[in-house]
């Protein structure tokens, strides 16, 4: 290594420490080049360091005057000379206009706000506002916090000014203005709430019965399914419905309502439904062949479900309910999408060791437990043993894991057979020896089960780690067999890791190890309102060669 | 939008120069929601993943008695500051321990860091960003190269939304529709016009050092004046460094003292100092007592003067 190649910076730091050797500073910045990639201007101030004499540590201190922020809750508390108003507020109306103010055309926006946003039913005063900004993230509907806003006084009303200095901060967005309701709309774009105008084709309608649940007698209803080409989507209508599978409707003002996650239409006496013309609009058969659904996208309520599934698994399990003896098979199933659980309240239509059985599932329900969703079939005629499944023969589907984007495991379903990959950004403490419940497999606190109270403990390993990916955050358990195999441990030399260095210093170890790095985990994802959290039983950090991936981006940004 | 009350924030990838040429923030209203930095790109942060050269920890105590170490990390494109006190983790400050002994017997430590943005304004309006450690570890140089090109693709992903943007009408409503966040327009409105050619230039050079080549990535140094010349301006021949940023300060101490920044820039532009000798001498200047710090990267004239 030369030692002209760093002469000017050498220069530079003997010009501060003149005492210094030459060939130590230019030996000091070739190894911050050459071990950490640091070129010489950057490692600049710690070469210095190093050559400058032992420094201490100064104290400091320090104090924060107030600004002169009047905050209020109220526009009560408001008076006419009041200037740097900090408050929070409901924009009620919104609107924007040109006006002509010296001289110079400018967009102004005026409208009126209510304060007391957060509290329902209370009692709120209104004033109106202008703002000068304008400010673009006022819209009608939102509620925000006005900072540095003016009161003014005219002719004895006041108003509130948002001058151009003001901040405006959005605390909870505006909602949507509704659909205009004779517009129809995709299925697919239907939202979870709100009324809506569709046109669709009629894929399926059965009259049932809603028993009321105070005892007081039923009311007959009609269930069905609509479909365009962009999705399907349930239907309940509480009056008479009698339009024919296959017809193709107009249906305004018709109620969407979630059931768990699933949206459905509601029809009352407000809904008009007309039967529509349009040649173009796809046909039965396609709509039917398209409705089809995916393991992935398979969601807790849904019903009227159609899916080609293979059948990986089944037992049957009794019970006794009512003392009568009952049964269902139990198992799993899966697509070239996911793998869920499967439940049938029948004979099986095939036999049990015929395994993996492909079938087509007509008309079934889903329900979802521990957010793993399960196809419940009633009846074993909804389903059709298929003599080989509609994707390649040969796909091992009973380890499959279909790999998906952190993003979209972060935003549901929960789902198994998952596959993922994401930037470790935390290895939680209380990873390393666990003890877990004898009865549930709780993780004990202090020998102490939350459901189970004391307990001696069986022993067990796991790393808690949090994986994110462009803005998708993931919590993720790794199991006893893939935390040795990632760490690269047996049981005993991880006890004897953390005889030597203390739990911290483990939980340190595997930072020193992971921390920053890509993983990729495999396993099964529990989405709930919690956030996402995957149980993963398979575990390995991403190794990327530097170099490579620089000329990768270089071509990909035409950097060439 | 509703969100889990609890619900984890992301870390996103930055790099320093971003992080900290930020000065718009926004918090919500609630005493436990959580606060963000929003960069020039419109990066809306509350957590981030920073790396680079460890060039400074040191222990401070507070007023309030308590110790805390504040330290700076350097990457490609400039410095991230941060401290680490009582606040944190055992394990975090044992780290910070750990490594400024290390520091101080000059060993360079090039670390990884998760960490919590903060930012800070003063009664005069302006605005500074800096980190809360949560997790770190010491890296080797394959590491800290994958995290850059990491934090590379990440900023252009940001660069290209901010590109885009321009075409969107700046409303929330239209932003929407095009799948941009509402945190650009934020920005856009706050930052007014944003030249992304310093950022460009910034990922070109840290391309350079992820490959390796160190050569490419490495700047002259800037023009340096010799004690000899006359004073580029004011008259004052042969003022040393240290008379010039004393002065300096006292010049532009409103009260609250002057910033780190600030300083530089004009260490580099009126006086023709080196960037990184200014730097150093403030350090010494600091723990002479000549100067003060009363808030991390604010200086002052100290007591002693």
């Amino acid at each position: 290594m030369s030692t002209e190649k760093y002469a000017d910076y050498v220069q530079a730091v003997l010009k501060e420490c003149p005492d210094a050797d030459e060939g130590e500073i230019a030996e000091a910045f070739a190894k911050y080049e050459n071990e950490f990639y640091i070129p010489p201007q950057d490692a600049m101030r710690s070469v210095l360091r190093r050559f400058q004499s032992g420094t201490s540590p100064a104290t400091t201190g320090g104090s924060t005057a107030t600004r002169q922020v009047k905050k209020v809750a109220g526009l009560s508390e408001l008076s006419a000379t009041d200037r740097d108003v900090e408050i929070e507020v409901a924009i009620v109306t919104h609107n924007v206009r040109d006006q002509l103010i010296r001289g110079e055309e400018k967009q102004i926006a005026f409208g009126m706000l209510e304060d007391n946003p957060w509290e329902e039913n209370g009692q709120r005063t209104r004033w109106d506002y202008k703002d000068w900004g304008p400010h673009a993230n006022l819209a009608a509907g939102s509620i925000v916090r006005i900072e540095g806003a003016s009161v003014n006084e005219y002719n004895g009303k006041m108003s509130l000014n948002i001058n151009q200095s003001a901040r405006v901060v959005v605390l909870k967005e505006g909602v949507a203005t509704p659909v205009a309701s004779n517009d129809p709309i995709d299925i697919s774009a239907i939202p979870k709430e709100g009324y809506i105008c569709v046109v669709g084709r009629v894929l399926a309608s059965r009259p049932d019965v809603i028993h009321r649940k105070d005892g007081s007698g039923s009311i007959d209803v009609v269930r069905g399914r609509l479909a365009d080409d962009t999705g399907t989507i349930g239907f309940l209508s509480w009056e008479p419905f009698d339009h024919e599978v296959g017809t193709l409707l107009k249906i305004d003002g018709a109620q969407v309502k979630s059931f768990r996650d699933t949206p459905e239409l509601n029809f009352g006496r407000t809904t008009r439904i007309e039967v529509y013309h349009d040649a173009n609009f796809a046909d039965l058969d396609t709509l039917n062949e398209k409705s089809l659904t995916s393991v992935s996208a398979l969601r807790d309520g849904s019903r009227d479900v159609d899916a080609v599934v293979q059948i990986t698994e089944i037992a049957k399990r009794t019970f006794n309910r009512d003392g009568e003896e009952k049964f269902l098979w139990s198992g799993q199933i899966a697509d070239p999408t996911g793998r869920c659980r499967i439940s049938l309240w029948d004979d099986l239509p095939f036999k049990e060791t015929d395994l993996p059985v492909t079938v087509q599932i007509k008309g079934a329900r889903v329900r979802a437990w521990q957010g793993i969703p399960d196809i419940t079939v009633d009846n074993a005629e909804q389903m059709t043993v298929l003599e080989a499944p509609p994707w390649d023969a040969g796909m091992d589907l009973t380890n499959h894991a279909v790999e998906v984007d952190l993003a979209e495991v972060v935003a549901g379903p929960s789902r198994v057979g998952l596959k993922t990959s994401g930037m470790l950004v935390s290895v939680r403490e209380d990873s390393g020896f666990i003890m877990r419940c004898t009865e549930c497999r709780r993780v004990l606190r202090d020998g102490i089960c939350s459901d189970c109270g004391p307990n001696a403990g069986a022993e067990d390993i796991r790393m808690r780690l949090v994986v994110d990916l462009d803005g998708a955050t993931a919590a993720v358990l790794v199991n006893k067999e893939a935390t040795l195999a990632t760490l690269d441990l047996d049981v005993d030399a991880m006890r004897s890791k953390i005889d030597e260095i203390g739990e911290q210093g483990f939980v340190q170890h595997v930072r020193d190890q992971m921390l920053g790095r890509h993983l990729t985990v495999t396993g099964r994802s529990i989405v709930d309102e919690q956030g996402a959290m995957i149980l993963a039983d398979g575990c390995s950090m991403e190794v990327h060669d530097p170099q490579m991936r620089a000329s990768e981006l270089r071509a990909q940004w035409g950097w060439g | 939008m509703e969100r889990a009350r609890i619900s984890r924030q992301p870390a996103h990838l930055l790099l320093a120069s971003e992080f900290g040429s930020a000065t718009l923030n926004e918090k919500g209203s609630g005493e436990y929601d959580p606060s963000f930095v929003i960069t020039k790109l419109g990066a809306k942060v509350n957590r981030i993943v920073a790396a680079g050269l460890l060039e400074r920890l040191e222990q401070r105590e507070t007023s309030g008695g308590s110790s805390l170490y504040q330290g700076q990390l350097r990457d490609p494109t400039g410095l991230h500051y941060f401290s680490i006190g009582e606040y944190n983790s055992e394990m975090m400050q044992e780290l910070a321990h750990q490594w400024s002994e290390r520091l101080d017997d000059g060993e360079p430590l090039l670390v990884m860091m998760t960490s919590k943005t903060r930012w800070y304004q003063t009664d005069e309006g302006a605005v500074y960003t800096s980190l809360r450690p949560e997790e770190a570890c010491v890296v080797n140089r394959e590491v800290y190269a994958n995290w850059l090109l990491d934090a590379c693709e990440a900023t252009m992903e940001r660069m290209n939304r901010f590109a885009s943007s321009m075409e969107v009408e700046p409303t929330l409503d239209a932003y929407a529709r095009a799948g941009l966040p509402a945190s650009l327009l934020a920005a856009k409105n706050h930052y007014g016009e944003v030249d992304l050619e310093p950022f460009k230039l910034n990922l070109m050079q840290a391309l350079d050092i992820a490959e390796g080549r160190i050569e490419a990535a490495t700047t002259p140094p800037p023009v340096m004046r010799l004690s000899d010349e006359g004073a580029v301006e004011g008259g004052d021949g042969g003022q040393d460094l240290e008379a010039f940023l004393l002065k300096a300060v006292g010049q532009r101490d409103q009260g609250d003292g002057v910033t780190l920044d600030a300083l530089l820039k004009v260490a580099v532009s009126n006086g023709g100092f080196v960037r990184e000798v200014a730097e150093a001498k403030l350090d010494d200047m600091l723990d002479a007592g000549t100067l003060d710090e009363p808030r991390f990267g604010w200086f002052r004239v100290g007591a002693t003067n």
